[in-house]
């Protein structure tokens, strides 16, 4: 009897041991255990909101295009972007803008003070990309390897037809959910080689009609320089007197290929009116070493010519080359006798950029009177 | 000693002889004398009983002294209130010696719950219970500071040394969302529990309404309790202890007993401390020469022309150096700093025995601020006194009188801007003099800022057992608050014109109570206890201010009025309030032989600020404690003291809208056909169906006693849910209105309170005790309207950018800030946009070597305002204290240590003071900066950027607030508070005429170990920011005098 109640005991013993461990056990659980409580998960956080500022986009070809304007309203990063169901407005697919070409890609900072072409072209390498890509930021990039024989530009009638748009629509993800921006268009413009274009019809790649002419064919636009001081041989006054250089187009600028060249050239040089070229070297005051990014430079008498890495300038930042970033700078300038017996300065030059490698002049032309170099 | 022995020896005695003696029933006379085992003194009032007929025979004198004639063999029970019950067996000795010590069985603990005492034993909820010694030997202006660490789930952070202000406190978690102000005045809503005082709740965030920009004297109701007129507090965390005190006490209730008289003799007793308060150690700052040598060489190493460099002839601070206005080396710091001596002083006065007591507190307590012209003076005179001519019929009454005087100086008591401002001014400026000074130093200190909060709080309360068990009670009470404040800007403070401003507030509550109470024990061991009773509170608050902006001279210092054109102010401010609020509450509450209990509790709140459509709010409650030590197969367990699980459900519903939203707010809107016209105002539209917040909480407690509590154990773990929180709802402009307040926002908190308690030598001359206590609060936001998709920012307006994001599924309170990954070691880490091939940039500046590597999030290179993540916690995680208390024959010493851990904190402090270096030509100081890991050349792997490129200063903004590089880590261990005390031996100190002396040393705030790289990682706001013009925490020395008189013959 004595036994058996010990026994009993031992057994409750036990039992309340294994009791007070699973008791505390069970508490440290509860302690612990958020999915008891049926908490809520945390999702990322995907706005109502998103949108995006424009949805036509209208890039120009042969060129880096970047387009923002995604609004993701706090929305959590990551989100990627898929562009999708991309078609022409009357249902044809398009996949044109999605073929991969390589395309340069920068990976060091460009700063202006590159010494040598090898070490420019250190900084970027080609990469294979579509043409028409999203990044993680939801802009949109239209890779300057895009030419108009890739990617048909818009009508040359500048039409808007639906069935010569492409459509297409924008899946917008992260872990919180999705959203989908339909209806985006692309209206590419076609390739502008150089800037400015103001000889060039952006819609038909010919020459742009004449402002102050434009429905006569017989004339056309030109890219005009800024000039200063310029003093005309016969007329004995400024080109530019009052601005006359925009109604007379004296002096043009032709930014064009030439041949002949080791396929990343860039030549300067001046014709008069007969069309012969001025030698730099009456362009006295010309800082020709320090104008262009350029290297090997060779100075004829008949042309200026630089080794240089195209485009130009290669990035928009301010550089010495490239005060604002987005143009470089040609500029020549000569001095002569004065009146009284100073020195008077002339110069004139054009602020540029060509986006496209090859072997490319910047011509000055006088067209109707030279430039007086005589002292007076 | 040697009475003592002789005490043990008749002990034996006793023992030996008590067998032979015990047939015998033959009377005998026996004295002698009860000493308290800590004081060893003798304790008057003791009733003695003889345990045979349960008779009482007397109580002891007021030496402690007793005499009865007592039959041998019997055996006397020596109770007393608050103290174990001795028993001893009269054995033929007539002289006896019994020592009684403080009850300390946390079981038989009588605690408070829904205005009636109860036995710990018997009640569901779970409670702590801090006696009077914890918190009396450290002089504070509040009593609530020295509760920090002591109570688990209770979170008090001491964030402000601003004299007779509040930190903050919490009581499980997260309570509310709802933040004021902008930048580093972004004041979250405070949630402190109700705090109830002898009976009558008292609001305690009442001076808080106006966040930081305290208007009024801001002096917190609790600042108006003298310490040393504490019995005890009891705090109660969970549902079912709270929701009795309905919505309320929501957030926790904090019950503080006052002493009561109790002594047969009166007593005087009288304490005085004499503390010092030291600021912090305060900024470095380069003085003099060095800051000149420091600006040029930070102007020539980083002008990036040649103007830049010209720029330092045209500044004469930086050029003149032999100027003598320019060629100074100020410590503008110690102009507005201080050390503080201060003084507090309380006499008390109590006397009478269970039937009649009464007591009388007299106390004045006053504390200089370590900002100079700052500082809390209180006066008090509290009185009570408690008639029980039987067990039918018991009165008690109070009437306390407090008046609190505040100096805020030129600040706003939380805030000193000035203060920080001005104590950046450049070292190379002469320091103020009678001839000069600047207007930023006399506003600071001569601004007559005179503050007063006088309270006077009376209650009566009267109880009468009509039938035994049942029992009627009421209790009426007034509690009348005045609140003014004037201050004075003298002409030369202020631009050439003298400045007044005044305010004046009063609020009442008017607070009545009447309970029935029925106890019932059914078959010996069924025990029933309800609990009845109705609130009705009336309160009333109004204030207002004036200000004169030039007033003529600084002799008219008021009355004024003089100018309409320069009056600002007047009309009543925001915080009128007219509120009734009505409530009935019953409670049951069963137990099977103090094994089993029930408790079922119900409340009905009434306010006229609830919605029209619930104007009821209902707080049911539930709760479960099985006392299992008491089971049959347990109770032979000596090892086991007691032992019990409590299991609890209960809501408390708080009204959280106020009449404008949920009737509009109407405006006159000019004339029409010659009759005023009245409209609605479109901005709010009227929610008649708004809900009041509920919060509801379940409990799982556990509590354990082992080893004749030797190591005693409580566990709690509590989900805590805050649904239909108020949460702005903006509306389509369609609607006409341009929002709505809803309640669609809720949070819960879930956690674990732990507190363990050692007591490894419990002797005559020795006792160690040792306790460590912690909690863990995880908070998680429920949900938000459905519009906001589970997100919603609440973007900050001021120049420091940092957001609060409030994300459905995380920790409430999170960050919205820039990441930052380090500092770029060179212009060639920076990286590059592949399609621009432009570098990272931020405000058209590209990124350089030194600059702070920040996270494009997108991806687009660009930094701007996208680049934002939700990022860290503002709320501590881990918050508890450990304590030891050491006593060995007469010394004492006490160790309360307080930690909190896993918090982040923004050292907004830090980014100033860095910031500093912006611009080398402002007249402001320089700080060293060597002791920090800063990039200061090419290659160097830095935490913090170079500051000193200010020509990209603003572009770059390296230093911006708005960034993860000032999130650092909150986590403290803060040893506040050491007491040494020695209580001199009795016998000694009756030759002077006294009857109890101790004296002791104590400190608050000693030492705080942290890894935060700011100078107090506790001295943060709510959110967590640590500001430059916060009010620094100073640390107390202290040196006090506890006294008792012999009054007795």
């Amino acid at each position: 009897m004595e036994y058996g109640k010990n026994k009993r005991e031992k057994l409750m013993k036990s039992i309340i041991k294994k009791e007070f461990v699973f008791i505390l056990f069970a508490l440290a659980l509860f302690s612990g255990c958020k999915k008891l409580y049926d908490l809520p998960e945390e999702k990322d956080y995907l706005s109502n909101n998103v949108n995006f500022d424009n949805k036509v986009l209208e890039p120009i070809i042969g060129r880096n295009n970047l387009i923002g304007g995604f609004n993701g309203d706090n929305s959590t990063q990551p989100i990627t972007f898929e562009i999708i169901n991309a078609r022409f407005g009357d249902g044809k697919p398009v996949t044109d803008i999605f073929q991969k070409v390589p395309t340069y890609v920068w990976t060091a900072p460009y700063t202006g003070f590159e010494t040598s072409l090898a070490e420019i072209e250190a900084k970027r390498k080609i990469e294979e990309h579509q043409l028409f890509e999203m990044r993680s930021s939801g802009q949109f990039i239209l890779w300057a390897s895009s030419t108009n024989q890739l990617i048909k530009p818009r009508p040359i009638d500048s039409t808007n037809f639906s069935q010569d748009t492409r459509f297409f629509d924008v899946k917008v993800k992260n872990t919180g959910g999705e959203r989908l921006i339909k209806d985006f268009q692309i209206r590419p413009w076609r390739e502008r080689p150089y800037e400015p274009a103001d000889d060039v019809n952006l819609y038909t790649g010919g020459p742009a009609p004449d402002p102050n002419n434009p429905l006569d064919k017989r004339f056309k636009n030109y890219i005009r320089p800024y000039m200063g001081n310029v003093i005309g041989v016969a007329s004995n006054i400024d080109l530019n007197d009052k601005g006359k250089n925009q109604k007379e187009n004296n002096l043009v600028v032709y930014i064009r290929p030439f041949s002949g060249g080791n396929g990343h050239t860039l030549r300067i040089k001046a014709l008069n009116k007969d069309s012969v070229e001025i030698n730099p070297a009456f362009f006295n005051e010309t800082v020709w070493d320090k104008m262009i990014h350029g290297f090997n430079m060779q100075k004829t008498d008949k042309y200026v010519q630089y080794d240089v890495a195209y485009p130009i300038p290669l990035v928009e930042v301010p550089t010495f080359y490239a005060k604002g970033g987005s143009r470089a700078k040609a500029e020549l300038s000569y001095s002569r006798g004065a009146f009284g017996g100073g020195r008077t300065v002339a110069n004139f030059g054009v602020d540029f950029a060509i986006y496209k490698a090859g072997d490319w002049e910047i011509v000055f032309h006088f067209r109707k009177e030279n430039p007086k170099f005589a002292s007076e | 000693m040697r009475r003592n022995i002789l005490f043990y020896a008749l002990l034996i005695v006793c023992i030996i002889c008590g067998t032979s003696a015990y047939s015998q029933d033959k009377f005998i006379i026996v004295n002698g004398t009860v000493v308290d085992k800590e004081s060893k003194q003798g304790v008057p009032g003791v009733s003695v009983i003889l345990e045979q007929t349960n008779k009482g025979l007397t109580q002891t004198n007021g030496k402690g002294q007793f005499s009865v004639n007592v039959p041998i063999g019997g055996t006397l029970l020596f109770k007393f209130l608050g103290f174990t019950t001795q028993r001893v067996k009269i054995t033929g000795a007539t002289n006896i010696n019994v020592t009684i010590s403080e009850d300390r069985t946390a079981l038989d603990e009588v605690i408070i719950v829904a205005y009636q005492k109860r036995s710990k034993e018997t009640t569901t909820g779970s409670s702590v219970l801090i006696q009077a010694k914890d918190v009396q030997d450290i002089p504070v202006s509040n009593v609530e500071q020295l509760l920090q660490g002591k109570v688990p789930g209770l979170n008090i952070q001491n964030n402000t040394g601003a004299p007779g202000f509040r930190g903050s406190v919490q009581v499980r978690g997260l309570s509310s969302l709802s933040i004021s102000g902008s930048g580093n005045e972004s004041f979250l809503q405070p949630t402190s529990p109700l705090y109830i005082i002898d009976g009558v709740p008292l609001d305690a965030d009442k001076a808080a309404e106006f966040g930081f920009q305290t208007q009024g004297p801001g002096v917190s109701p609790l600042s108006l309790i003298p310490q040393e007129d504490i019995e005890n507090i009891q705090i109660l965390k969970d549902a079912q202890a709270t929701s009795m005190y309905g919505s309320r006490g929501a957030y926790g209730v904090i019950i503080i007993t006052t002493k009561r008289g109790n002594s047969k003799i009166p007593r005087i007793r009288y304490v005085t401390n004499a503390f010092v308060n030291a600021p912090p150690k305060l900024r470095e700052t380069l003085g003099g020469n060095s800051e000149r040598q420091l600006k040029i060489q930070q102007i020539i190493l980083n002008a990036q022309n040649v103007n830049d460099i010209r720029a330092i002839s045209n500044t004469p601070f930086l050029a003149d150096s032999l100027n003598a206005y320019w060629n100074n080396s100020t410590d503008w710091q110690s102009v507005f700093y201080q050390t503080t001596y201060n003084q507090s002083h309380n006499l008390a006065l109590d006397g009478g025995d269970p039937k009649f007591n009464y007591k009388a507190n007299v106390g004045y307590y006053t504390e200089k601020g370590v900002i100079k012209n700052t500082g809390y003076d209180r006066y008090n005179l509290n009185m009570n006194m408690e008639f029980k001519p039987n067990e039918k019929f018991r009165f008690f009454g109070f009437i306390n009188g407090s008046v609190g005087k505040q100096n805020k100086g030129n600040g706003v008591g939380l805030l000193q801007s000035g203060v920080a401002a001005n104590g950046q001014a450049s070292t190379l400026l002469p320091p103020p003099s009678f001839y000069q000074a600047s207007g930023g130093v006399l506003s600071a200190l001569q601004t007559l800022n005179d503050n007063n909060s006088r309270n006077l709080r009376t209650n009566v309360e009267a109880r009468y057992e009509v039938i035994p068990g049942l029992a009627v009670s009421s209790t009426v009470s007034y509690d009348y608050t005045s609140d003014t404040e004037s201050t004075f800007t003298p002409a030369a403070a202020n631009g050439q014109f003298a400045k007044v401003y005044d305010y004046v507030g009063r609020n009442y509550q008017l607070y009545n109570r009447n309970g029935i109470t029925y106890a019932k024990t059914f078959g010996e061991k069924h025990n029933l206890f309800i609990n009845t009773f109705n609130e009705i509170y009336k309160q009333g608050a109004q204030a207002g201010i004036t200000r004169q902006e030039r007033t003529p001279n600084d002799q008219l210092q008021g009355p004024v009025g003089y100018d309409a054109y320069n009056s600002r102010g007047g009309g009543v401010l925001g915080n009128y309030r007219n509120a009734t609020i009505a409530s009935f509450a019953g409670s049951l509450s069963y137990d099977y032989d103090k094994k089993y209990v029930a408790e079922f509790s119900y409340r009905l709140d009434g306010t006229s600020s609830s919605g029209l459509e619930n104007p009821y709010s209902k707080n049911p409650s539930v709760g479960l404690r099985w006392n299992f030590n008491k089971e049959n197969w347990l109770v032979d367990m000596k090892w086991l003291s007691y032992g019990s699980l409590r299991l609890t459900w209960g809501q408390n519903i708080v009204p959280t809208g106020n009449l404008q939203s949920i009737y509009g707010i109407y405006n006159l809107n000019g004339n029409f056909n010659n009759n005023p016209t009245i409209g609605i105002n479109y901005d709010l539209v009227p929610n008649p169906n708004l809900k009041p917040t509920t919060t509801s909480q379940y409990n799982l407690g556990f509590d354990l006693g082992l080893f004749n509590e030797r190591i005693s154990l409580n566990f709690d773990t509590y989900y805590k849910k805050v649904d239909n929180l108020l949460f702005d709802r903006f509306l389509s402009n369609s609607t006409g209105f341009n929002k709505l307040a809803s309640n669609d926002l809720g949070i819960a908190n879930y956690g674990t309170e732990l507190m363990i308690t050692v007591r490894p030598v419990v002797s005559k001359d020795l006792d160690i005790s040792f306790s460590v206590n912690g909690a863990i609060n995880r908070d998680v936001l429920l949900k938000l309207p459905a519009e906001y998709n589970g997100q919603y920012i609440r973007f900050d307006t001021s120049p420091y950018l940092q957001h609060n994001v409030y994300r459905v599924g995380r920790n409430t309170l999170s960050n919205y800030l820039r990441i930052n990954q380090g500092v770029y070691k060179n212009d060639t880490d920076v990286p590059t946009d592949p399609v621009t091939g432009r570098r990272y940039q931020a405000n058209g500046q590209f990124f350089l070597g030194g600059d702070p590597i920040m996270k494009d999030v997108n991806g687009d290179y660009i930094l701007d305002g996208r680049d934002y993540e939700v990022t860290g916690n503002s709320q501590p995680l881990v918050t508890g204290g450990l304590s030891t208390n050491i006593r060995y024959k007469n010394w004492g010493l006490n160790l309360y240590a307080t930690y909190t851990a896993d918090r982040t904190i923004l050292n907004n402090a830090l980014a100033d003071r860095i910031g500093i270096m912006r611009d080398p030509f402002s007249l402001t100081s320089v700080v060293p900066l060597n002791d920090l890991d800063i990039w200061r050349a090419p290659g160097d792997v830095a935490k913090y950027p170079y500051p000193y490129d200010y020509k990209r200063f603003d572009q770059i903004q390296p230093l911006r607030a708005d960034q993860t590089l000032w999130q650092e880590s909150g986590t403290y261990l803060k040893l506040s508070n050491v007491t040494l005390s020695y209580m001199f031996d009795k016998k000694f100190i009756k030759r002077f005429g006294l009857n109890q002396l101790r004296i002791y040393a104590s400190t608050n705030n000693l030492i705080t170990f942290s890894k935060y790289s700011g100078p107090n990682p506790e001295n943060v706001t709510t959110l967590g920011r640590d500001i430059s013009t916060g009010y620094p925490v100073p640390r107390t020395y202290n040196i006090g005098l506890n006294l008792e008189l012999n009054t007795g013959n």
